[in-house]
């Protein structure tokens, strides 16, 4: 069994669905990733396993049926209000769009208001380890935030208190979960510190985040994180607001943490290139669904699914020639049909075929999945 | 303090020596610095210092081609762009444009001037006025420089729409009904309704989703040749620039620290900063990832404020020497067309 | 070999489409749009409109007129005789045995007249002030610069005087009247909206689409005109309607003080609280019946800018 198996996993908010059905499975000392652009549902997919989504009515039907009783054909990926794939109820982690809704508070971590339409409806499972997170109670979940699951996020400043010194909010942590006190807990920062490569950590406990570049900041998050050696650690996009040179650095230090203390992580990315470098499999990510998934070199090796393969036509290479034209996904993530009626990605297809909108596209195949009728054609 | 001899800067006479004879070079700066003052006080202001955003910079960019800079953040790159095109004032050096020196314009020549080059944002909507439908948008330009009465005006934005792939429907729009890769066509076709001769494009694609970058930049290269633009391409995505342009730059701490044509720089990299900026890259085949050696730099970004003496790259290099502390390497070409500072052939 | 077309594909990507175009207009249609949902702003809106109309049509509804002292003999000042709400005098009479009902109907006028021209007051100059201010160091250089240091600080030192001294002085230095009452109220706002205009606008000059513009070659005034103060306004705008619910509670204030307008015949919220103190152990209802009024018609325009504030939230804009 694996460690962390997640299924059916449903979010809406409201009439607009963010997550419509994924599921995957991460083993413990592995790397899984969750790849898609702005709107697929890979953050919001991080965040309900969490359970850090603001509490929906608990109308779990309500995603069916739109909120002003008008025709059902505007409710799922489109809200009343015409939140686009790309608006409110998606995931919001496109780099300079992401307002930092998400920010951990030293004990864990909590999440700002996403927006003034309320919370989200989550149905389905994520077993951890045996136990359903989802319908775990809120004080059980915040015991298990921060000591099995630890969770790292894009924007290292606003997830970290700016009031207080980072020694603090690591020694927190080591307080409320682990019993550390005092000086122990001081000691015990300092290592973690050292431990992410952070240089002169006594004296870099007493600062505060503006104090810090920006890589430092996501090495002290990460600290946070693995402050009580939680199995499962989920990074949203931990690199994504780094330069390169820093990116490499922290991938580098992700990828030594899993390798010597087993701990599985859950990569959620939309880089490809951070993938291949990371990632022992992958989940392929659109509206809402798994398209494709497969271990990491299958995928790069054979992508099945037309949007995988126009993801990664899409990508400029450093070993492609200057001015090569790249072969784009035309269109843009707006343009959708709701999974029930075919394959979300129809529109934007250039191998849609008639098949592609008889009714929903199964993710069929293993341990190379896909979600494409035409699959067999189109090799 | 304002400005710093640099040594190295004979170089500049150099530039007609240099291969493809029949390109003229657009844009031409000499030495380019941007210093920004640090002030302190309450009631009485001084300057205790100077960030040195940008510390002498030189490029030549041929006309027609594109100029791929390419740094990671706070090298200057962002700041280097908007110097050029006169949105921050440099403190010294030189920028002509097609013979015209740039940073002798003053006033209203310099709004005139405006009009023969352009700038691209790497945020779509942060760059459009939300108030402003398209119509609006594109027509301000012309309005703004006396082009055309009201109906060319309209007629020209439609073509403009129509070279960046926008339906005419769109006119009244605004720019929150688009998605993000619209706004930025939206963006390039107001850059180039004043048909500029150059556009400097700052990070144009590094706000848009992937399957959407591709579609931008196929763009800009299609627009190169249909109306005859030069770019100046910044970035921090060393593919990006790659694939964009015929020369590269590569920045760090205000300063160039190499410079050849975008084949050589990838192949043949000899500044250390650009072998590990390269190696540090993520590619998207787990083939090259898994055997791919990785130069892992120390540390962080220096303080502008206050470089590093010698070489500015020497506090994170892996091949640091003591002369790296002691002199600044010159900058030097080392193969034709091949320009790197550095005291060491690596 | 690709795309034979796909009907079915079509038409339901117009479906999803056409689910999506609610979005349209611009950003003030769409902040309306927004509040029409908003309960908040629909009770402001309500409470708002019939103040509105009832102050347009006061002398017109009123059941009697507002000065006519025709109960006065049923009124005993002395024995604390006031005769209550009774079928002909909804709300009682007061101590002159005026018809309280028509008073407080005629008395939203004033009211609203004193609230609406005292924001408008300080508004207006407020904007000027502010608007220089951020042009000027946005655009105007060295000196520019100087003189918006110049202008601010001042308007600090305007910021420091207490809003209501402020306007007791005003009132004070020119006796009192109602249009002593509304420059007052008016005075005291200037600062304030001068100040938020210019934040409002320099927050604006940094953004990417004024960088747009300048290097479009747009001249600096147009840049002003046309781009800085239209996004600007949205937070001033609902400050006005905030500090229109403050402006009639400091026009009561300043005519509780009594100087306000003195004229019986006119008469106005907050000269009917003060004239109802002196009876207030033996007829409280005559100050509650202003009171109460102010206060609804204050809580309804702060409603109303509270529900402007959230609509027009660049925060909440930024998801659409």
């Amino acid at each position: 069994m694996a460690l962390l198996e997640v299924e059916d996993l449903r979010v809406a908010f409201g009439a607009a669905t963010a997550v419509d059905g994924v599921s995957f499975a991460v083993d413990e000392g592995k790397v899984v990733g969750l790849v898609g652009e702005s709107g697929c549902g890979k953050s919001v997919t991080s965040l309900a396993i969490m359970g850090l989504l603001p509490k929906g009515k608990g109308r779990k039907a309500r995603a069916a049926k739109s909120r002003n009783g008008k025709v059902p054909a505007q409710a799922e990926a489109t809200g009343p209000e015409g939140t686009g794939p790309e608006g409110a109820a998606g995931d919001g982690a496109v780099p300079p769009g992401h307002g930092g809704a998400v920010a951990a508070t030293p004990q864990g971590i909590a999440v700002g208001r996403r927006s003034n339409r309320g919370g989200a409806d989550v149905s389905g499972r994520a077993a951890f380890d045996g136990v359903d997170l989802l319908t775990l109670p809120p004080a059980a979940m915040r015991r298990r935030r921060g000591a099995d699951l630890a969770m790292v996020f894009q924007d290292p400043l606003s997830s970290l208190n700016p009031v207080v010194p980072v020694g603090r909010q690591i020694t927190e942590v080591l307080e409320r979960h682990r019993g550390l006190k005092g000086d122990k807990a001081v000691k015990e920062a300092a290592n973690l510190l050292d431990r992410v490569g952070i240089p002169d950590p006594l004296r870099r406990l007493k600062e505060y985040p503006h104090q810090l570049s920006g890589g430092m900041r996501q090495r002290v998050l990460i600290a946070i994180a693995v402050a009580c050696a939680p199995r499962l650690l989920i990074a949203d996009e931990p690199t994504t607001a780094l330069d390169v040179t820093i990116q490499a650095q922290i991938l580098e230090l992700l990828k030594d943490l899993v390798d010597s203390e087993g701990t599985a992580l859950l990569m959620i990315t939309h880089d490809l290139g951070v993938v291949a470098g990371i990632c022992d499999e992958v989940n392929v990510l659109y509206s809402g669904r798994v398209v494709e998934s497969a271990p990491v070199r299958d995928l790069f090796a054979r992508p099945t699914h037309p949007y995988t393969v126009g993801l990664l036509g899409s990508i400029p290479r450093l070993d492609l020639g200057t001015h090569e034209p790249l072969t784009p996904i035309r269109g843009s993530i707006a343009d959708v049909i709701r999974w029930k009626d075919g394959c979300a990605f129809a529109p934007r297809c250039d191998r849609v075929a008639p098949a592609c909108v008889e009714g929903e596209p199964a993710l069929v195949g293993a341990p190379h999945a896909h979600r494409c009728v035409m699959a067999e054609e189109i090799a | 303090m304002s400005t710093e001899p640099q040594a190295p800067e004979d170089a500049e006479p150099q530039v007609p020596d240099e291969p493809a004879p029949a390109a003229e070079p657009l844009l031409e700066v000499e030495d380019l610095e941007v210093h920004f003052p640090i002030r302190r006080g309450i009631v009485v202001e001084r300057v205790v210092g100077h960030v040195r955003a940008v510390d002498g910079v030189g490029l030549s960019v041929d006309a027609g081609g594109t100029y791929g800079l390419v740094g990671e953040s706070g090298c200057g790159k962002t700041t280097f762009g908007r110097a050029v095109l006169r949105l921050e004032e440099p403190t010294a050096g030189r920028v002509r444009l097609g013979g015209d020196e740039v940073t002798a314009l003053k006033g209203e020549r310099l709004r005139r001037f405006r009009s023969r080059m352009q700038m691209v944002f790497q945020d779509p909507l942060g760059s459009l006025n939300p108030r402003h439908n398209v119509d609006m948008l594109l027509a301000e330009p012309l309005k703004v420089h006396g082009i055309g009465s009201k109906e060319e005006r309209r007629k020209l934005a439609v073509e403009t729409l129509d070279a960046v792939g926008l339906p005419k429907s769109v006119m009244e729009r605004y720019p929150h009904e688009f998605s993000g890769g619209q706004r930025q066509r939206l963006g390039i076709a107001r850059a180039l309704m004043l048909r500029p001769d150059l556009i400097v494009c700052d990070e144009p694609v590094s706000a848009l989703d992937v399957s959407i970058q591709a579609q931008v930049m196929n763009l800009l290269e299609e627009l190169q040749g249909e109306f005859g633009l030069t770019y100046l391409v910044i970035a921090h995505d060393l593919a990006v620039v790659r694939h964009l342009s015929d020369r590269v730059g590569v920045m760090y701490l205000g300063k160039l620290v190499e410079e050849a044509d975008s084949e050589a720089i990838y192949e043949n990299p000899r500044h250390p900063y650009t072998k590990a900026l390269l190696s540090a890259v993520p590619q998207p085949n787990p083939e090259i990832e898994a055997t791919r050696e990785r130069i892992i730099l120390k540390g962080d970004l220096p303080s502008p404020a206050n470089p590093p003496s010698g070489c500015r790259f020497r506090t994170r290099c892996p091949w640091a020497e003591d002369v790296c502390a002691e002199v600044e390497p010159e900058w030097r070409e080392t193969a034709a067309g091949h320009k790197v500072a550095c005291h060491f052939d690596l | 070999m690709t795309t034979a077309k796909i009907e079915k594909l079509e038409r339901l990507i117009e479906a999803t489409a056409t689910a999506r175009d609610a979005k349209t207009g611009s950003l003030w249609r769409q902040s309306i749009r927004r509040m029409r949902r908003s309960p908040m702003a629909i009770c402001g809106a309500v409470i708002v409109a019939l103040f509105v109309i009832v102050a347009v049509l006061g002398p017109w509804i009123a059941p009697y007129e507002a000065s006519a002292q025709t109960w006065g003999k049923e009124v005993f000042l002395n024995r604390n005789i006031f005769p209550g709400p009774r079928p002909e005098n909804w709300f009682g009479l007061d101590h002159l045995g005026r018809d309280m009902f028509s008073r407080m109907i005629v008395g939203a006028r004033q009211t609203l007249l004193v609230g609406v021209v005292a924001t408008l007051i300080g508004f207006l100059a407020g904007a000027f002030i502010g608007g220089i201010a951020a042009a000027a160091g946005t655009f105007g250089g060295r000196w520019g610069e100087r003189l918006e240091a110049v202008i601010m600080r001042s308007v600090d030192v305007a910021l420091a005087i207490p809003m209501l001294l402020l306007a007791l002085s005003v009132a004070a230095l020119l006796g009192p009247s109602l249009s002593t009452v509304m420059i007052a109220v008016g005075v005291a706002q200037i600062p304030i909206f001068a100040r938020l205009l210019r934040g409002s606008m320099l927050a604006q000059a940094h953004s990417d689409y004024v960088l747009a513009a300048i290097a479009l070659g747009v001249p600096k005034a147009r840049i002003v005109v046309s781009h800085i103060l239209p996004n600007s306004l949205g937070p001033v705008i609902v400050q006005a309607t905030l500090v229109l619910a403050t402006a009639i509670i400091e026009a009561a204030a300043l005519s509780y003080l009594g100087l306000g307008n003195p004229d019986p015949g006119n008469p106005e919220w907050g000269t009917m609280l003060a004239d109802a103190q002196r009876f207030l152990s033996g007829a409280p209802q005559l100050a509650i019946y202003p009171a109460v009024a102010i206060i609804v018609t204050a809580l309804g325009f702060t409603l109303l800018g509270e529900a402007m504030r959230e609509s027009l939230d660049p925060r909440l804009r930024r998801q659409e």
